[in-house]
């Protein structure tokens, strides 16, 4: 991807459009980053001083049973929602794009459940996912079928995912349809007087087109699975701010604001944070090899 | 679905089947949601769909319960200043990243992208500390003076927008002696709009969902706090209320799809436009 | 003189007469319905001390306890905050609290006609760094509805836990007819202690934390048989409804109108009030080691931190003083922590019709619920191992050798 050498007075205008950011990074986030690495290294409870802990929060997570399955959980979710939520939500957006009648209302439609609090939605799936009077038990026992305990241990992962993809779909959607629209239409006119087949242009323009879209959405979509909250929390909260399937998030949380375990919670969040950081780092090198071909 | 959705291009009746279907599965919810605030309290349980005696009552209780206008004009207007700011300051900056080369380039860009890894929940506590220094505590500011700074979502998306703009517009505007500023503003954006459309609509939902700050840096008087904190109250107190609890959220979710609907136009500004779109 | 120096000031820089106010925030959690009762609290401890404003503010129960941490973290404490007798010690052992000893000092008799056992949790060896407000004591709810529906006869006095039981057991039907149960014998909360497995526990005879000794004492004999029948009733009788299936009415089964019996404290009065059906209340069962329910007291604490704590202390003596406490009756939420206004018409002919008097006289059996560093932490390592036994997933003696094993670990931490 070439880009321009600034000269001059050009150099002037860099500076001032990224004035903003760099204040930004180097004030709330950056600083808070440092803070967090640095609490990771302490025990602190909040209500005094912190204490040097050296290396011992981040010894002490293989024993932590909290951590661990919360660990183990956030990867399953992940493993699940991420691709779930590209795909679909690529996939929905190519529909969308679209001069069909009443298109507007369809984007609508399927933009809702990102907007919505997941708070209520989330009672709204618990609802559906009811064991006595929900909807999917109800179809399943018209057909003859055994009621499922959707919540339950076993299923309550993928209930859980669908939940989540569910609401991350709209999101995603915008940013496809976006990208999209960057795609010149004289691309499709080239391929469609070379009599290429729809799934030729799919392969050849349009996704080699979206690359930096799907990219976008594939690193968001990943932080936002390793930080996965809301839905969980109202689907499967168990008490005092835990859940059957309690996630990183979840194990952060409970640390630094329950049980004045900040030290601990930093140490995890740094954990969290390196994980993310490993796997978008892949994505950067997938990115430039796609790029390179 | 994947196979129609395809072959759209020749069977629009097609793709709009497929359509259909996905919008039942995701909106069906809603139809439930809607319903289920127009019902009075004793129908709650009441497993039809269609409300037997619908009513407004839960709607208009909502208001004698809490000044819910008030809330929805507190979350209006930080949201908005929140996403001018954001649109303005992250694409600025995604200008920069997408187009020109400078010393550090990659490495910022990562540092922005880390910002977004950590979870809230422990840099709350440092930003904190920022805030109160700089006697923010207790002002509407601390929610919305961080969208004027930038932020790696936006920078994100729109750099991977921008470096879809084939450079070559760049350089011709330059060689006819156009500053970097003159080519953002009459080049980049312009074209960008399909973009700046989808982040102003995350933006805001962003800001308009955003519980925790609006937690932390506002006093709890329910005239001075957002939205989302008095939903909060709300729903923990009135939390077997289903009919209650589903106008509140029709009513919180209303501002972002009004938006939505406003904003989405712009997804298809371009098709209809020849040459470069 | 503080009068005198405020008028100066004030003419000095023209600003509006209240400059000299000085403001002091009390938060606590609670509902915006409680915060009407508070804000008419705070005016008439205004009208009595003027000079003083007091700005009232509420939240719920998980954000008030993030927003006061991270206030406190941030330097900005509240001057007046609620506290829950069991985290009491998590912040008075951290030094964040002012000690009210000096000021309790000055007032001859303050602490007289306060039950003793609400005050006993406030207590330290350098003195009280905080007072009771109020005290919740737990007792049986039943719907009376239910109960004339299926022509069973109402709980009463003697009433032992296998009464309660073979009840639940008789109570809990299908009534459309589809299969599915829709109405159940009893519902309980039961990851916390409060409500009912802590006082189960100690009706079988068993006991639940020894914090000194670190140990937490939940997989003893008797207390195993009482976790053993809870089970049992969960899991074989199928008399309460599951988490789960809960949840389709809310989250408090007696409030839904779907558990013919609750346990809970004075706390839902006000919500199960305006309810469609008629309910009562009835004293908790007996088990084999006798009656036992639990009583915790929500209580004042001063921040040390705070700028202001001579005006502080006012407000917090004023809520604690007879005036304070016989508006507080009138919200009806708790019980006032003096005799005299427990035991008098404020609180006992508050508008619910029901004998308010039960939950005092509950104190005679009434165990404490503990207070100790780490509480928090310990019950939730103890209710995510109860949960596990609750939804069956693990057997009795499993569930609670986890719970005692996660427990203690949390004790220990907690030293």
């Amino acid at each position: 991807m070439g880009s321009l050498r600034p000269m001059g007075s050009e150099r002037w205008w860099v500076l001032a459009f990224l004035l903003p950011t760099l204040a930004g990074l180097l004030l709330a986030s950056f600083g808070s980053i440092l803070a967090t690495l640095a609490l990771s290294f302490t025990d602190w409870d909040l209500l005094t001083s912190p204490v040097s802990a050296g290396l011992s929060n981040y010894a002490d997570l293989p024993s932590d049973r909290l951590f661990m399955k919360a660990l183990w959980n956030t990867l399953a979710f992940a493993a699940l929602y991420v691709p779930m939520t590209v795909v679909l939500s690529m996939l929905i957006a190519m529909g969308l794009n679209r001069p069909i009648a009443g298109i507007g209302w369809f984007r609508v439609m399927f933009f809702l459940p990102a907007v919505c609090s997941p708070t209520a939605t989330g009672l709204l799936w618990q609802w559906i996912y009811a064991p006595d009077s929900g909807v999917l038990n109800a179809g399943l026992s018209l057909v003859g079928a055994d009621s499922v305990n959707w919540l339950g241990p076993r299923m309550a992962l993928y209930s859980v995912v669908i939940v989540n993809v569910w609401g991350a779909i709209g999101s995603g959607m915008i940013i496809f349809l976006a990208g999209l629209q960057a795609i010149p239409k004289e691309f499709y006119e080239v391929t469609r007087l070379d009599g290429a087949t729809a799934w030729q242009r799919l392969r050849f323009v349009t996704l080699p087109a979206l690359a930096p879209s799907i990219f976008f959405q594939s690193v968001l979509t990943t932080i936002n699975a390793f930080q996965a909250f809301d839905y969980i929390f109202v689907l499967t909260r168990s008490g005092n701010g835990n859940s059957t399937m309690p996630t990183l998030v979840f194990s952060i949380y409970r640390n630094g604001f329950r049980f004045f375990r900040m030290g601990d919670a930093a140490a995890q969040a740094i954990v969290l944070t390196a994980m993310i950081l490993l796997l978008t780092l892949i994505y950067f090198r997938i990115e430039k090899k796609w790029g390179e071909q | 679905m994947g196979r129609a959705m395809t072959r759209m291009r020749r069977n629009d009746w097609a793709a709009f089947l497929a359509l259909c279907l996905g919008a039942v599965a995701m909106f069906g919810p809603f139809v439930w949601l809607l319903s289920t605030s127009l019902k009075p309290m004793a129908e709650q349980f009441d497993m039809r769909l269609l409300p037997q005696q619908p009513t407004l009552g839960n709607y208009t209780r909502l208001f004698e319960i809490m000044p819910f206008h008030l809330l929805i004009w507190n979350s209006l207007k930080i949201s908005l200043i929140s996403t001018l700011g954001q649109l303005l300051t992250c694409s600025m900056a995604a200008f920069m990243f997408a187009i020109v080369r400078f010393p550090g380039r990659n490495i910022l860009f990562a540092l922005l992208l880390v910002t977004l890894m950590v979870p809230a929940q422990v840099t709350a506590i440092p930003q904190f500390i920022i805030f109160k220094t700089i006697g923010l505590y207790g002002t509407q500011a601390p929610l919305y003076i961080p969208s004027f700074l930038g932020g790696a979502f936006g920078t994100f998306l729109m750099r991977q927008y921008f470096r879809t703009i084939p450079l070559e517009l760049a350089e011709a505007a330059r060689m006819d002696g156009a500053s970097l500023a003159r080519i953002f503003f009459t080049i980049y954006l312009p074209l960008a709009k399909p973009a700046l459309a989808a982040f102003a609509i995350i933006a805001f939902m962003v800001s308009w969902n955003d519980l925790f700050s609006a937690l932390i840096y506002l006093p709890s008087d329910v005239d001075k706090t957002t939205l989302t904190v008095g939903l909060a109250l709300f729903q923990q107190q009135y939390s077997g209320h289903w009919t209650l609890m589903m106008a509140a959220s029709i009513i919180s979710m209303a501002p972002v799809v009004i938006a939505f609907f406003m904003a989405q136009k712009q997804f298809v500004a371009g098709m209809a436009m020849t040459g470069f779109k | 003189m503080k009068l005198l120096y405020g008028t100066v000031l004030s003419l000095l820089l023209s600003a509006p007469a209240s400059w000299a106010d000085t403001e002091i925030t009390y938060q606590f959690w609670g509902s915006p319905q409680e915060v009407e009762a508070w804000n008419a609290v705070a005016r008439s401890f205004e009208a009595e001390h003027p000079g003083i404003k007091v700005n009232v503010e509420a939240s719920d129960w998980d954000s008030y306890w993030e927003k006061l941490k991270v206030k406190m973290a941030g330097g900005t404490p509240p001057d007046v905050f609620a506290m829950d007798a069991p985290l009491y010690k998590d912040w008075q052992s951290r030094g964040v609290l002012l000690n009210l000893q000096p000021y309790i000092d000055k007032e001859k008799g303050i602490l007289d006609g306060v039950y003793p056992i609400t005050l006993k949790a406030y207590e330290t060896p350098e003195g009280y760094f905080g007072l009771p407000r109020d005290f919740q004591t737990i007792v049986l709810h039943y719907n009376k509805d239910m109960f004339d529906a299926a022509g069973v006869a109402y709980p009463t006095d003697s009433w032992t836990w296998d009464d309660l039981r073979a009840t639940a057991a008789k109570l809990t039907l299908d009534k459309n007819g589809d299969g599915k149960t829709d109405q159940w014998g009893f519902w309980a909360e039961a990851y916390d202690m409060e409500p009912l497995w802590g006082a189960l526990v100690w009706a079988f005879g068993g006991d639940v934390v020894d914090p000194p000794a670190g140990k937490t004492l939940i997989s003893s004999p008797e207390a195993t048989a009482a976790f053993q029948f809870l089970s049992d009733m969960w899991l074989t009788d199928k008399s309460l409804p599951t988490q789960l299936q809960l949840q389709q009415y809310g989250t408090d089964g007696f409030y839904a109108g779907i558990a013919a019996m609750g346990v809970s404290g004075h706390w839902t009065v006000p919500d199960y009030s305006p309810l469609a059906f008629k309910w009562d209340i009835a004293p908790m069962p007996k088990g084999p080691a006798g009656r036992a329910t639990s009583v915790n007291s929500a209580g004042f604490v001063i921040a040390k931190g705070s700028k202001h704590p001579d005006e502080a202390w006012a407000f917090a003596k004023y809520a604690f003083g007879e005036k304070g406490q016989t508006e507080l009756a009138k919200i009806g939420l708790a019980i006032p922590v003096r005799q005299a206004i427990a035991e008098g018409p404020a609180y006992l002919q508050q508008t619910t019709k029901i004998d308010h008097s039960l939950f005092v006289k509950a104190l005679d059996y009434a165990k404490p619920k503990p207070v100790f560093k780490g509480y928090e932490e310990w019950s939730s390592a103890v209710g995510d191992a109860l949960t596990m036994i609750w939804s069956g997933e693990m057997e009795v003696a499993d569930g609670l050798a986890e719970a005692v094993a996660n427990g203690d670990d949390v004790l220990a931490r907690n030293k």
